[in-house]
């Protein structure tokens, strides 16, 4: 096993890793931008070093940069977390070239599945079911107007290098083909650094089911079977679950199956994720595979019991899965809620800023995987997942309320956050009975004006309120504001006086 | 004592006295008594006609956030934030003409020129943050009297983007 790697990420998935890292006994090396200093994985690591300001690109996106800290600090390995430079081939071949072992797949198999479009052509060889679409990359806008035709509206631009829903457009009219394919390329090459984009048909009303996959270096492969993912806005999840509703164990079976197909034709090792999509019919298509650890792989580590950065890291250092596909028996239900800094009253807009205050939500089956603090600023540079929060339960519905209790016990204050939007999404009816489907929240929340507050609550919160203007007057009644040393909102009401008149 | 606040722009009349170690809470012709204490220094509880209540809170600058139920109220006291309030109609169609940053983030690109005529909800900018593409759009029919950012800039929230005008 290594003694020392570094994590070439940031936020909750850097922690995530080194936590994992801590309870195998490896030294963890973290890397940071000027704009991260204070964040919590410099905090958690072993070591930090700073690798450039705080755009990407010269910082988390810098090859050169990491590669030589990994040399200078000693480090055997590097684990890319999710996004950055999780699934770039070139990254991974540097790695290979410098004999720095890469925590994810190997370049070659990262190459194929990195490149949607090749991807596609292979899978369908395969005799693997693949969306209607293109089969290359055009240069020319021009060149995608008779594709689009022969496709057929609604349609998709896709990044080719694709993932997180960058670069995603829908095309319902021919006249709205051009706009989305040059905004689909900006947003392809300033997350990817690869504008390809190439077109799909659109399917009405999916399922976004996946499947996690284990691969080790010896051909062995073994999924933990499906996540269902189709709870997303910007065609990005914000809720996942396992298992998934609508599978019975027959499909289970099916596309399980094809999942590990999709694996083993791809030469592909490490941990994965084989995405589907599931249409009204049940019909199911091959979407991508997601070449690194998925936001997402907490809901498998609840009810599969297995952990997936162990894992990952045990076939990184060339160790053979110790499990067989029949020792994988999943139990109960898991949840999970991503916590964005964005305000779902204005299109998920991003939220940057401080983190004035956080209580961390808990109880039993409640899991909490988190990059932030009371007191630590969310940089506008970097993608806006806070932390997510993952239940388990024996059954969906216990984990719903559980969820829905979790969410009340969480309390983010200073920035918007999505908190309160996905207590409503869990509690809504349709998300009960299972009925999940990409546009969710297009059909039940496009109008939503935010939670209905109670006169009563609105009463106890002013009576809060005039209560700490209240007691500033009169310091030693409760006795708090004594303590002078101790950092304390209450000492610093300063601004505040007393209205009325 | 009398407090006035503002949660979501409006105002709000109460007042809190202290008696006998309880608070009476005033709000129009309803009083009620409620027991008060200091649990951590984010954390007050309240007990209000046998019902308890958690209340977490914070502040910056002129906001203080309390959070109560599962719901997050801001509230500040009455200020220049009142007053430009009650300069009512004016200053909102000043405001819709005026097109800001509603994040930080940075322009990618600027789709309109000065002079140039644009319909309600043509877009006008985007700008990128979070590693998110946001188009900046019209809010009226009109055209662009100035643009005060150009592609590749950064910008604060609030910050000017494009100043619009009513075609004449």
């Amino acid at each position: 096993m290594f003694e020392k790697i570094l994590i070439a990420n940031r936020g909750e998935i850097a922690v995530r890793i080194m936590r994992a890292c801590q309870e195998m006994d490896i030294s963890t090396i973290a890397v940071y931008s000027e704009a991260d200093r204070k964040s919590l994985h410099v905090q958690v690591a072993d070591e930090a070093w700073l690798i450039g300001p705080p755009p990407a690109v010269e910082s988390y996106l810098d090859m050169e940069k990491i590669i030589e800290v990994a040399h200078r600090s000693g480090a055997e390995a590097i684990h890319p977390g999710y996004g950055f430079l999780a699934e770039n081939a070139a990254f991974a071949k540097l790695c290979e070239k410098e004999k720095i072992i890469f925590i994810g797949p190997n370049s070659k198999a990262l190459d194929l599945v990195g490149d949607k479009v090749r991807s596609r052509l292979t899978m369908e060889k395969a005799g693997v079911p693949i969306i209607p679409g293109m089969k290359t990359v055009h240069k020319r806008l021009s060149d995608y107007d008779a594709e689009a035709r022969k496709i057929g509206y609604p349609l998709m631009v896709k990044a080719s290098a694709g993932g997180g829903g960058k670069g995603m457009r829908i095309v319902w009219k021919p006249k709205d083909l051009r706009p989305s394919l040059e905004s689909g390329r900006r947003e392809a090459k300033s997350a990817f650094g690869d504008e390809s984009v190439y077109l799909e048909k659109y399917i009405e009303e999916p399922r976004h089911v996946e499947f996690q996959v284990l691969a080790d270096n010896y051909g062995n492969v073994v999924h933990l079977f499906e996540r269902e993912c189709s709870i997303q806005r910007r065609y990005q999840k914000i809720v996942e679950e396992t298992p998934s509703q609508a599978l019975n164990p027959e499909q289970r079976k099916k596309m399980g199956d094809m999942a590990k197909k999709v694996i083993q034709v791809s030469g592909y090792n490490n941990a994965g994720t084989v995405e589907f999509l599931l249409d009204k019919d049940k019909e199911f298509y091959f979407l991508e595979v997601n070449a690194r650890l998925q936001v997402e792989h907490p809901v498998t580590e609840l009810t599969s019991g297995v952990d997936l950065v162990h894992q990952q890291l045990m076939i990184a250092a060339g160790e053979k899965l110790s499990f067989k596909q029949e020792d994988i028996q999943p139990r109960g239900h898991s949840i999970e809620c991503r916590i964005y800094a964005e305000d779902p009253l204005h299109n998920f807009l991003p939220s940057s800023g401080k983190v004035l205050f956080l209580k961390e939500p808990q109880g039993p089956g409640v899991r909490h995987d988190s990059g932030i603090y009371s007191g630590c600023d969310v940089p506008i540079y970097y993608d806006p997942i806070l932390a997510k929060l993952i239940v388990w339960a024996e059954e969906r519905d216990l984990a719903c309320q559980r969820m829905v209790n979790a969410l009340d016990d969480y309390v983010i204050l200073g920035i918007k956050t999505t908190i309160d939007f996905l207590k409503e999404v869990i509690r809504h009816p349709q998300f009960r009975a299972g009925n999940t489907t990409t546009d969710f929240i297009n059909k039940y929340f496009g109008q939503w004006k935010g939670k209905e507050k109670t006169e009563e609550d609105m009463k106890v919160a002013l009576m809060a309120s005039a209560f700490t203007d209240l007691e500033r007057t009169v310091p030693t009644a409760a006795g708090f504001v004594e303590q002078k040393n101790v950092f304390s909102p209450w000492l610093s009401l300063g601004k505040w006086r007393i209205g009325g008149k | 004592m009398e407090f006035e606040f503002l949660v979501d722009d409006k105002p709000h009349k109460i007042s809190l006295e202290k008696k006998e170690g309880k608070y009476i809470f005033t709000q129009g012709d309803n009083s009620f008594e409620a027991d008060i204490h200091v649990i951590s220094p984010h954390v007050i509880s309240v007990i209000m006609g046998e019902q308890s209540y958690k209340v977490y809170f914070t502040q910056d600058k002129d906001k203080k956030y309390f959070y109560v139920a599962g719901n997050e109220y801001i509230i500040r006291e009455p200020g220049e934030r009142e007053e430009s309030l009650e300069r009512g109609e004016e200053g909102t169609s000043q405001d819709k003409l005026m097109i800001k940053a509603p994040m930080p983030g940075k322009v990618i690109k600027i789709n309109v020129k000065e002079e140039e005529k644009v319909r309600k909800n043509q877009t006008l900018a985007i700008v990128e943050a979070m590693k998110m593409e946001n188009e900046i759009k019209s809010s009226i029919e009109g055209y662009v009297k100035k643009i005060f950012v150009s592609a590749g800039d950064l910008v604060d929230s609030e910050k000017p983007l494009i100043e619009l005008a009513h075609n004449e």
